[in-house]
């Protein structure tokens, strides 16, 4: 069920803990990684790779907020609306967001190209308001320099 | 005052090992190695340290508790799950310092004789990920890590363990179960972590600034690092300002400094000179303080007297546009969808408090509102299992202690509006 | 001396325990809601919250220890107004269900609110919403009313074992689910359901169907699903059972129970019961009155006997019914019919493994309480999964593993996968090779380990069998091996778990003998694995062809004639016919007349096809049961008797422990016991009870081992072995022990067969739990059960059917695919109506021990090409 790459990066992962159980939560981001959300049968495969019942897989998965459990578009909008950035004009960025892309906190847009999750500060407040897009940070944005940002991203 | 923790942050190659050494890193690693490790918890206990995560515990005292037991092996964990909304020092550490966070746990290491570290890292910093595997790698090669550092038959390994989104993972007993591999809530204490913590096994947490700055006390010596900052709180602090300020960013400034002479001096004013409104001085969860209470040094033994705290040095400052019923509301918005939910208070009563905050930021509050804020806050508050529903409660609690005609003018438009 | 002072109540502990406890013990009552006194603290739900002096806040008392000197105060105004909140805030988003929801009147919350407040709540604002689920045959989930106190996660992840389910998301949106997020797919224990404060977790079967304050009764009783004896209260409105509930305080089970008892009950009231005596006429079982079945009987009976004497007549007695039903069965076979040829499903494997332990260990070597295999420092289970033959003892295997005392399973035992330190999967029944190979590595590590005694000079005798030589012929690498040896010469005290699988071979001699070997070269203690309820009672009441009550020889004169003084009437003195000689005899024609009372032999027994042809041949054949089971349909006469529900009596469950049934509710039929002595009666036999406490005061008098016992005896719960009498005591003389020969068996095993084994499901029990409706909608049919791998061979993937041949007969059944499986197996189980393995098996006695042999059976399989237009079953 997991792929080769997942599988490899996994051992590797196990090799750095002496307890399996450890591992679970790196082995959980080696699948969000490589697939953008974790299935219930990679919850079930990675379980039997660390022999971790898997409804007890299912109950760390779901209490991580940066774990999806649904598919996810090509790319992941992670945008702050914590106080900082609230003070600094992020909620004007989610209208845009909605108004430009048609994408709603916690959904994809329809072409499934950006899903939207909101954040609760991502640790650059004094740059305020910042995304991530993916694994790259923007900070300072604004509502056109959102876009033009966005609009690098297919 | 010279910096320390932020010395070589304006070499664009500050995070390689080459120019960390150049600037005079890893010496006090050399230094440390000579020592006894006893000795070197004196040092630190000397010098004054306390946790730079918030609760400002005498950081020579927590090891000491763990160097006393015989249970084998000793885990040091480094809380780099910098989540307190506000907070943003951590992170420029680890992506433009990193090697002096590593020496720091290296010395850390030897001090507590464990023999395997972790870096705790929020999910939210990919970047600050990869630069710290790099770096690992890097001082792996020179002998800085491994099975034995410096050829002096020191063995200390460091791994990076992601965290996935949780806030509550930044509270030290949820952070262990998350490094376990559990759902990451508090555990009943005792025991305590420095007794039965990673896997059962003494385990000291300390934040990453408290980290970086053992090198720092070892190169200096503990007497003269004792001189620095207040003598309440010795050492230098890591300030994070955002919010409404003419120039945001990390300062590196001596523990008890104004938090007055921050705003004004070295971050420049309000942006825009507009008038101050209001200031939540250490991290959100900290007791806002309006803008007439500025004058207090921040430091963890006195800013309580002036009827707040320094938590993590995070410093918001608000203007005069600033809705802070909506700030409020915001606040324990993020309260409750990080509640962990383990306990009854937290994750119902903080729920409550945010749909009655909603209600009247939004236009659509009722007479008894805030009475009833501050009825919920109470029960919730010293009931909890943790802090965290604690921290909401007091947030309400002293917003309204300062700006009680704020959210009285909400609920009267309301009323009046006839909603 | 530590003394702590509870609202003004001084108290003195020796050892510190939390306030809870401390208060609990001063008859203090503090109210909790996460806590359960079957797991650890957890302090989430903040009712126990208290004073005590000199901390500045309120403390959990579920997890706070006491000190020397400490004062706490329980219901001081802010320790209630702090109650009263904690109330208020769970009842934000709890349901308010109360006059909807099944758990009122017996709601923890309800309780609570009614006694410390709020009246009314302040919570204007949305609850949250979550559909009630009824995805799940036996559970119905409404996280509506989950207060999240976690105790049914807790109790499945850390007791029961099963992580069936979990706590998923955060905050107030967090909520327990099983992994598929609908059925749960798990072992049906009901745990959850036990330990559910409130109406969050609910039994499905008993939906809107009552309301607790309408029982009427609640009667203790004890589980006849299996030789555990869980102790349980059924709970009755009008002559009913509403529901059953484990017993928390007394008993084996501490407040576990397992599917079946949990759940399987209700075959009592299923409507094909049998309700009046049938008498075959012109072909066809007909309804009789019971004198005119009493009168049919008694005088077939004894035609048979003057035709033929008693060595024509032959019984079997019944492991389901009471020790007294059985105790009056082999008096009447024995002083009424005059035979000694009594045997019982415990002749399959309980029986002969019992025996053969005990003519090496002396009497009482298997009586060992289970909550023991928690406590030893090791665990070596063979011959079967416990955790689906007896769940509850295979909790304790469970309990053993995690607190890391080491478990070594040898054979397949699917429920341990995640609670043994080696698992060991020899190819098919080749275990004889991994025990010498044990033995072997066991006495060479520690020779010293033998004792002087004649059963340790013949463990001296036995032949090496290097790790080399064993992985050859068993096919477990030699690593493996070794590292087991090595773990079990750790052991000090370990518990051994002995499944009927190992005693059913032709080694099965040999497997109890090498077993043995390890027995006493490590100190085990024996646990012998009972599938049915009364095993051990059967063979104390002396159920056995050679055996009196009391498990006193019958060829041993001085007991023989004390029995006959009392009875007053002459006994056979050579032992009689064992179960599958009792069916050969039948299908020779030596067997005349078998009298089968609580017992499917038809379908029970390996070799359908030979069996029926058995019965066939007999003059008469009467059947006392409570269904009209396979063997019923071929009886002559057939009396209803009555189910454990139906009748006060006793069980010896399989550590010797006697236990007191109660009569829950009435039946239609009449006691076992008083039918068989109103047959006697006709027949001139002097058998007069009043109930079934006259039948136990016989008992007593007459069994040596069972001595002035009473049901006040068992009530206590603590009625072990020798109970209050005397043990059989005798020279060991290790006759019929032999030292195998195990080199002999020493060849490598062939890979182009593929075997036939028996499998033992979690939620069957032999033929009787197919009546249970709620056991029929967690698993309602039969499935041939094998690897990916071999399927593979034949083209089968999930779900297709297949043809399954031996000589004995055939069955076509739909397959269900496993990794981890036993390579070349096929297993089935025996509890589904025409579609039981026993029917492909062959029936094959061993002449040593008088078992069945099941191993070795070849199949062909096929693979039935489904024609896409008939309809799927």
């Amino acid at each position: 069920m997991l792929s080769d790459g997942a599988l490899i990066k996994i051992q590797h992962i196990r090799s750095k803990y002496q307890d399996a159980r450890s591992c679970l939560l790196p082995s959980l981001h080696v699948v969000q990684e490589e697939n953008g959300w974790i299935s219930p049968a990679a919850m079930e495969a990675v379980g039997e790779l660390l022999s971790v019942p898997k409804a007890t897989v299912k109950g760390v998965s779901t209490f991580y907020s940066m774990f999806s459990h649904r598919p996810m578009g090509r790319h992941l909008i992670q945008l702050c609306t914590n106080v900082a950035c609230m003070v600094m004009g992020a909620d004007s960025l989610v209208d845009s967001l909605r108004k430009k892309y048609g994408l709603e906190p916690n959904g994809t847009t329809a072409d499934g190209r950006f899903s939207l999750v909101i954040m609760e500060c991502i640790g650059a407040c004094g740059t305020a308001p910042v995304m991530l897009v993916d694994t790259d940070l923007h900070d300072n944005i604004n509502e056109n320099t959102l876009l033009t940002t966005l609009g690098k991203y297919t | 005052m010279e910096t320390f923790l932020l010395r070589n942050i304006g070499n664009p190659n500050s995070a390689d090992i080459n120019e960390y050494i150049k600037a005079g890193g890893y010496k006090a690693l050399a230094k440390a190695l000579t020592l006894k490790p006893s000795d070197v918890i004196d040092e630190v206990k000397k010098s004054g340290l306390r946790g730079r995560g918030g609760a400002g515990f005498p950081t020579g005292i927590k090891w000491s508790f763990a160097a006393a037991g015989q249970n084998k092996p000793k885990y040091l964990v480094c809380n780099a799950d910098e989540g307190e909304p506000g907070t943003f020092k951590d992170k420029l550490v680890l992506e433009k310092n990193p090697h002096l966070l590593i020496e720091g746990m290296c010395i850390s290491g030897y001090a507590l004789q464990a023999e395997y570290g972790y870096v705790y890292l929020r999910g939210e910093y990919p970047q600050a990920k990869h630069i710290l595997e790099v770096a690992i790698k890097q001082a792996c090669d020179k002998g800085f890590l491994g099975d034995d550092i410096l050829h002096k038959g020191v063995r200390f390994q460091l791994a990076v363990h992601q965290g996935a989104g949780a806030y509550i993972c930044g509270e030290e007993t949820a952070l262990i179960d998350s490094l376990e591999g559990k759902r990451g809530q508090p555990r009943i204490k005792p025991p305590f972590p420095v007794n039965e913590g990673f896997m059962a096994k003494p385990t000291v947490v300390n934040n990453v600034e408290t980290l970086a700055n053992i090198p720092y006390i070892i190169e200096i010596g503990s007497n003269e690092y004792s001189q620095l900052g207040s003598s309440d709180c010795p050492g230098p602090k890591l300030f994070s300002v955002s919010g409404h300020i003419k120039k945001p960013g990390v300062y590196e400034l001596p523990m008890g400094t104004s938090l007055k002479e921050i705003i004004y001096t070295h971050c420049g004013g309000i942006a825009g000179d507009k008038n101050l409104k209001a200031v939540i001085p250490g991290g959100l969860t900290t007791p806002i303080l309006p803008a007439d209470k500025i004058d207090c040094p921040m430091d963890y033994v006195n800013m309580p007297k002036h009827g707040s705290m320094t938590g993590s040095g995070g410093v918001m400052v608000f203007d005069e546009s600033v809705d802070l019923v909506k700030v409020c509301g915001r606040a324990i918005k993020f309260l409750e969808r990080e509640s962990c939910g383990k306990c009854t208070p937290c994750r119902e009563g903080v729920g409550w408090l945010r749909s009655i905050l909603d209600r009247v930021a939004a236009g659509e509050g009722r007479e008894g509102d805030i009475d009833l804020l501050l009825e919920v806050s109470k029960n919730i508050m010293g009931k909890t299992f943790c802090a965290l529903g604690d921290s909401a409660a007091g947030v309400v609690q002293n917003f309204i202690k300062h700006f009680r005609p704020e959210f009285q003018d909400h609920i009267n438009e309301a009323v009046s509006v006839g909603s | 001396m530590i003394t702590v002072t509870i609202n003004d109540k001084k108290i003195k502990l020796g050892e510190p325990v939390t306030i809870l406890n401390a208060a609990k013990m001063a008859g203090i009552k503090i109210p909790t809601l996460c806590h359960h006194d079957l797991l650890e603290p957890f302090g989430g739900c903040r009712l126990c919250l208290v004073e005590v002096e000199k901390v500045p806040r309120l403390q959990t008392s579920c997890t706070m220890y006491i000190t020397d000197g400490m004062v706490v105060h329980t219901e001081t105004e802010q320790v209630i107004e702090a109650r009263k909140s904690m109330l208020e805030f769970l009842l934000i988003n709890h349901a308010l269900d109360c006059p909807y929801c099944d758990k009122a009147g017996e709601c923890d919350l309800q309780d609570l609110v009614m006694k410390y407040g709020p009246s009314s709540g302040r919570f204007t604002e949305g609850k949250r919403k979550h559909p009630e689920s009824y995805d799940d045959p036996i559970i119905v989930r409404n996280m509506e009313r989950c207060i999240s106190c976690t105790r049914c996660v807790r109790m499945c992840d850390k007791v029961q074992g099963a992580s069936a389910i979990s706590m998923v998301n955060r905050t107030s949106k967090t909520f327990v689910e099983p992994f598929s997020g609908g059925r749960y797919n798990c072992e049906y224990c009901g745990n959850c359901l036990t330990v559910c404060p409130v109406g969050a977790i609910m039994s499905r079967l008993h939906k809107h169907t009552y309301r607790p304050w309408y029982i009427e009764k609640n009667i203790e009783t004890v589980c006849t699903f299996c030789g555990v004896g869980c102790s349980m209260t059924a709970q009755v409105r009008g002559d009913s059972i509403v529901r059953v509930v484990p017993e928390i305080v007394k008993g084996v089970n501490k407040g576990l129970l397992c599917n079946r008892g949990r759940f399987g009950y209700d075959y009592v009231s299923s409507s094909s019961r049998l309700e009046a005596p049938l008498i075959r006429k012109n072909g066809k079982l007909e309804e009789a009155t019971w004198s005119e079945a009493f009168a049919y009987v008694a005088e077939r009976m004894q035609e048979i006997r003057a035709k033929g004497g008693g060595s024509a007549i032959a019984g079997i007695a019944s492991a389901r019914c009471t020790n007294e039903d059985n105790y009056v069965f082999q008096k009447f076979m024995r002083v009424t019919m005059g035979s000694n040829s009594i045997d019982s499903a415990a002749g399959l494997a309980f029986a002969p493994g019992q025996k053969y332990l005990e003519s090496i260990f002396g009497q009482g070597v298997t009586v060992n309480p289970i909550s023991g295999i928690a406590k030893a420092d090791g665990v070596i289970v063979i011959g079967g999964d416990p955790t689906s033959v007896n769940p509850v003892l295979g909790l304790q295997i469970r309990a053993a593993w995690q607190k890391k005392v080491p478990v070594i399973t040898i054979g397949y035992t699917p429920g341990l996968k995640n609670f043994s330190t080696h698992k060991l999967l020899p190819a098919p029944f080749t275990e004889t090779i991994v025990l010498a190979a044990l033995v072997s590595e066991l006495l060479r590590k520690k020779p010293s380990a033998i004792e002087k005694s004649p059963f340790g000079e013949l463990v001296r005798t036995i032949q090496p069998v290097s790790p080399e030589e064993a992985q050859i012929a068993c096919g477990i690498p030699v690593w493996e091996l070794a590292g087991c040896a090595d773990t079990l010469a750790g052991m000090t005290n370990p518990a051994v778990v002995i499944g009927r699988d190992i005693i059913q071979r032709a080694e099965g001699p040999a497997n109890l003998m090498l077993l043995a070997a390890l027995v006493h070269l490590m100190n085990g203690r024996i646990y012998l694995s009972s599938e049915l309820p009364n095993e051990r009672g059967l063979v104390d009441m002396g159920c056995l062809p050679d055996s009196l009550p009391g498990g006193r020889p019958i060829t041993v004169e001085s007991f023989r004639k004390r029995y006959e003084e009392f009875v007053g009437a002459e006994i056979p003195s050579s032992p009689g016919l064992s179960l599958m000689e009792i069916i050969e005899g039948a299908r020779a024609g030596k067997v005349k007349a078998i009298y089968v009372m609580g017992e499917n032999i038809a379908f029970n027994i390996p070799g359908h096809a030979y069996v029926k042809e058995a019965l066939e041949a007999l003059d008469l054949l009467v059947v006392q049961d409570v269904f009209l089971t396979e063997t019923a349909r071929q009886a002559h006469v057939v009396l209803p008797g009555l189910s454990w529900a139906e009748k006060e009596g006793s069980y010896t469950n399989l550590e010797g422990r006697m236990q007191h049934l109660n009569k829950v509710v009435g039946g239609k039929g009449l006691e076992d016991w008083k039918i068989l002595s109103e047959i006697s009666r006709l027949l001139g036999a002097d058998m007069h009870y009043a109930d079934a406490k006259a039948v136990l005061a016989e008992v007593a008098k007459v069994s040596p081992l069972h001595k002035g016992i009473t049901y006040e005896d068992m009530d206590g719960g603590q009625c072990m072995w020798p109970y209050k009498g005397e043990p059989l005591r005798h020279d060991i003389t290790l006759s019929g022990i032999g030292v195998p020969n195990i080199r002999s068996l020493l060849k490598r095993p062939e890979k182009d067969k593929t075997y036939i084994g028996v499998e033992k499901p979690l939620f069957h029990s032999a033929s009787m739990s197919r009546n249970s409706l709620a056991l029929n909608s967690i698993s309602a049919k039969p499935f041939a059960k094998m690897s990916r791998e071999l399927a593979a061979r034949f083209s089968l993937a999930d779900g297709d059917y297949v043809t399954i041949e031996t000589s004995a007969g055939s069955l076509d059944l739909p397959v269900m695919l496993f990794a981890d499986f036993p390579e070349n197996m096929v297993l089935v189980s025996n509890n589904f109506e025409g579609a039981g393995v026993y029917k492909v098996l062959a029936h094959k006695m061993n002449e040593t021990i008088k078992a069945p042999e099941l191993d070795g059976i070849e199949i062909s399989l096929r693979k039935i090409e489904r024609i896409t237009a008939e309809v799927s079953a």
